[in-house]
């Protein structure tokens, strides 16, 4: 009796893991999945999780990735409006938002097929909206002029729409532009015009410099100068007092004024012949004038 | 071999029965293997089920593919754990507390790394080629060379894992679409030197902008720009930064020159302005003492004026002469005609001049 019911018991284990294997299925997070009816896709997992299904060959299952994955067309060249060629390469994060859709269009979803017509769709998109605006709205340096994002967007919503239209079950999550650049032969002209405009600046700094230096070094003259004639100015006064300061004492030399002159040319002799001084004189000057008035026999006296 | 032995044994005594019997042994024996494998078996698929995260890692364990527990929760760190064997869980081991890192791939020319380490790179062409060297377009419509080293870390391991294919590509295609925003709004000289840092700023806001848009999960550590003129327009860059240099030099010498000539024109005033005030404190002076010998000589002289003149002019000349370095006298011709005097005149008497040798 025991080892029966050990029996019947792991006899039905074994039938339930059989029966389970062929009737769930799992849905792994980050996958999507499209359940089929003899060939026909009846309904579509998003969450992850077991489901029912009948065995094989009633109902089959197909996965799909559902996570974002990232698309970049190739650097393809477009006309601006203003004529200007430009070269961008643009990256999509996309996803299958809706397997159903997705899995009948491309061949039981074959994600290259789908790459290739999300290219053709960013293309036709991305020329479209390019030739709608001008160099400057994809760089400028004023914030309100800059159109990138604004660019960006339109591409998007361009690519989502035509999307929504061939209804393939595909959402873009973001779009950005990966890479901008000139034709080849364009670089080389635009290093020429920058090579000129650092000419420029190579001039301006010189010459801005010098006058600069210029500037500085006049003012300092000027103000060196100010200096100078304001100190010169304020000597003069100093011995205009001193001079004002001496002339009060003139009275007292008014008492007699011959003596006074006199006193002052001694002054002055003695202050003018101090030191290396050679003083030539001839016999009229006193006291050598002794010489010529000594009681002598000479014609002159 | 032992159903063989036991055959033999027992065989001649009851061939059939003993047959079967030991068949039925056999068999309950075989069975009795069978069951402790089968028990083992068991044991072995649930102590399968052990794993471990490593300290650089987490874990979430998938339960018929749905993640165990929500968010934050559903994260197993560090250690051992124990989950159903496949295909009841399956554990996904993710990679967290690192830093990550990607690199740019659009501003920078074609180079390859090894080039790079020798410093042996391909010269530049006269332009660019853009299928295979990559540059950014400045607001000013100019061409420079950028690239950007961001580091990251993943917060949101689930949404980073099974939201994106390739997550890290998708990183790196923000940071390039980063590079090329922020450059369209920037002039040259403001990447290059005015406004480095604004620029690493916008770099890394557009960055943080975009993924936080994405919902990729991650936090923005750091972001490394390196920026360059074009290789083609070096020199004339580097003469730019040359002539600069000159300009600033040159003011500094004017301002150099400057504090010289003020502090040289401050002095002059000032001793200027004492002389003067020495001068005039001495004249002052000396016309005080002039007055004071004037009234003492006022009664001799008007006792005297002739005498008190002589002797003083006599008195003064004999002093005055005793200073004198050298006096000449010249006494006039017989005739009364004055002689006439040359004078050389020169401050220091010459050198002697050496005497020749023999």
């Amino acid at each position: 009796m025991k080892r029966n019911i050990l029996t019947v018991v792991i006899a039905a284990v074994l039938v339930l893991i059989f029966v389970l294997l062929l009737f769930v299925f799992q849905v792994r997070q980050s996958e999507v999945v499209v359940v089929t009816t003899f060939g026909r896709p009846v309904s579509n997992i998003t969450e992850p999780g077991a489901y029912f299904k009948w065995p094989w060959p009633v109902q089959k299952v197909y996965r799909f990735d559902q996570r974002v994955q990232n698309f970049e067309d190739k650097f393809s060249e477009n006309l601006t409006s203003d004529n200007n060629n430009l070269l961008t390469s643009v990256y999509v994060g996309w996803k299958i938002s809706d397997a159903k859709a997705f899995f009948p269009k491309f061949a039981g979803g074959n994600v290259p097929a789908a790459q290739r017509m999300l290219e053709s769709v960013l293309r036709s998109a991305k020329s479209a909206v390019i030739g709608h605006h001008m160099l400057s709205e994809f760089v400028n340096a004023n914030p309100q002029d800059l159109k990138f994002d604004a660019i960006e967007n339109e591409i998007e919503q361009a690519v989502e729409t035509q999307l929504s239209t061939n209804d393939c079950g595909i959402s873009i999550e973001f779009l950005g532009i990966k890479r901008l650049g000139l034709p080849e032969s364009v670089t080389q002209t635009v290093f020429q015009r920058m090579t000129a405009e650092r000419q420029v600046y190579i001039s301006r700094a010189e010459n801005d410099g010098k006058a600069q230096a210029q500037i500085i070094q006049s003012a300092a003259d000027r103000e060196a100068a100010d200096t100078i004639n304001n100190a010169t100015a304020a000597a003069i006064r100093i011995q205009g007092a001193g001079e004002a300061e001496a002339a009060k004492v003139l009275p007292v030399f008014q008492q007699n004024p011959e003596l006074a002159v006199f006193l002052l040319r001694i002054s002055a002799i003695q202050q003018s012949l101090n030191q290396k001084t050679t003083l030539i004189f001839d016999e009229r000057t006193p006291p050598f004038d002794l010489f010529t008035s000594l009681p002598t026999n000479s014609p002159s006296h | 071999m032992s159903d063989e032995h036991d055959h033999h044994d027992h065989g001649p005594e009851m061939p059939d029965d003993a047959g079967s019997q030991a068949l039925a042994e056999a068999l309950r024996s075989s069975f009795a293997i069978v069951k402790i494998v089968m028990l083992l078996m068991v044991f072995v698929f649930f102590a399968s089920g052990f794993f471990q995260v490593g300290p650089q890692e987490k874990g979430v364990i998938l339960r018929f593919g749905k993640p165990v527990g929500e968010g934050q929760k559903a994260l197993l760190s560090a250690g051992l754990h124990w989950s159903f064997p496949y295909p009841i869980d399956e554990v996904v081991k993710i990679p967290i507390t690192e830093q990550q890192i990607v690199m740019s791939t659009v501003g920078w020319y074609f180079t390859t790394p090894e080039q790079e380490m020798s410093g042996e790179e391909l010269p530049a062409g006269v332009s660019l080629n853009p299928a295979i060297d990559g540059y950014v377009i400045t607001a000013d419509r100019n061409i420079i060379h950028t690239r950007a080293t961001l580091r990251y870390h993943i917060d949101d391991p689930i949404r980073y894992v099974f939201g994106f294919a390739s997550a890290s590509n998708t990183v790196q295609n923000a940071l390039n679409n980063a590079l090329l925003f922020a450059a369209a709004r920037f002039t040259v000289d403001d990447i290059l030197l005015n406004r480095v840092n604004e620029f690493r700023e916008a770099v890394r806001q557009r960055v943080t902008d975009l993924t936080e848009a994405e919902q990729l999960g991650i936090i923005i550590e750091q972001c490394d720009i390196q920026s360059i003129p074009p290789r083609q327009l070096q020199s004339v860059f580097s003469q730019v930064m040359t002539s600069r240099e000159n300009r600033n030099k040159l003011l500094i010498d004017a301002q150099s020159y400057t504090n010289r000539i003020l502090s040289q024109a401050g002095a002059q005033a000032v001793s200027l302005t004492n002389a003067a005030a020495t001068a005039s404190a001495n004249y002052v002076k000396s016309i005080n003492a002039e007055a004071a010998r004037f009234g003492d000589l006022l009664p001799y002289y008007q006792s005297n004026p002739s005498l008190f003149v002589q002797q003083t002019f006599v008195q003064t000349m004999g002093q005055v002469l005793t200073n004198v370095q050298r006096q000449e006298y010249l006494p006039t011709h017989a005739d009364g005609k004055p002689i006439e005097v040359r004078l050389m005149l020169n401050d220091k008497p010459p050198e002697p001049k050496p005497a020749p040798s023999p």
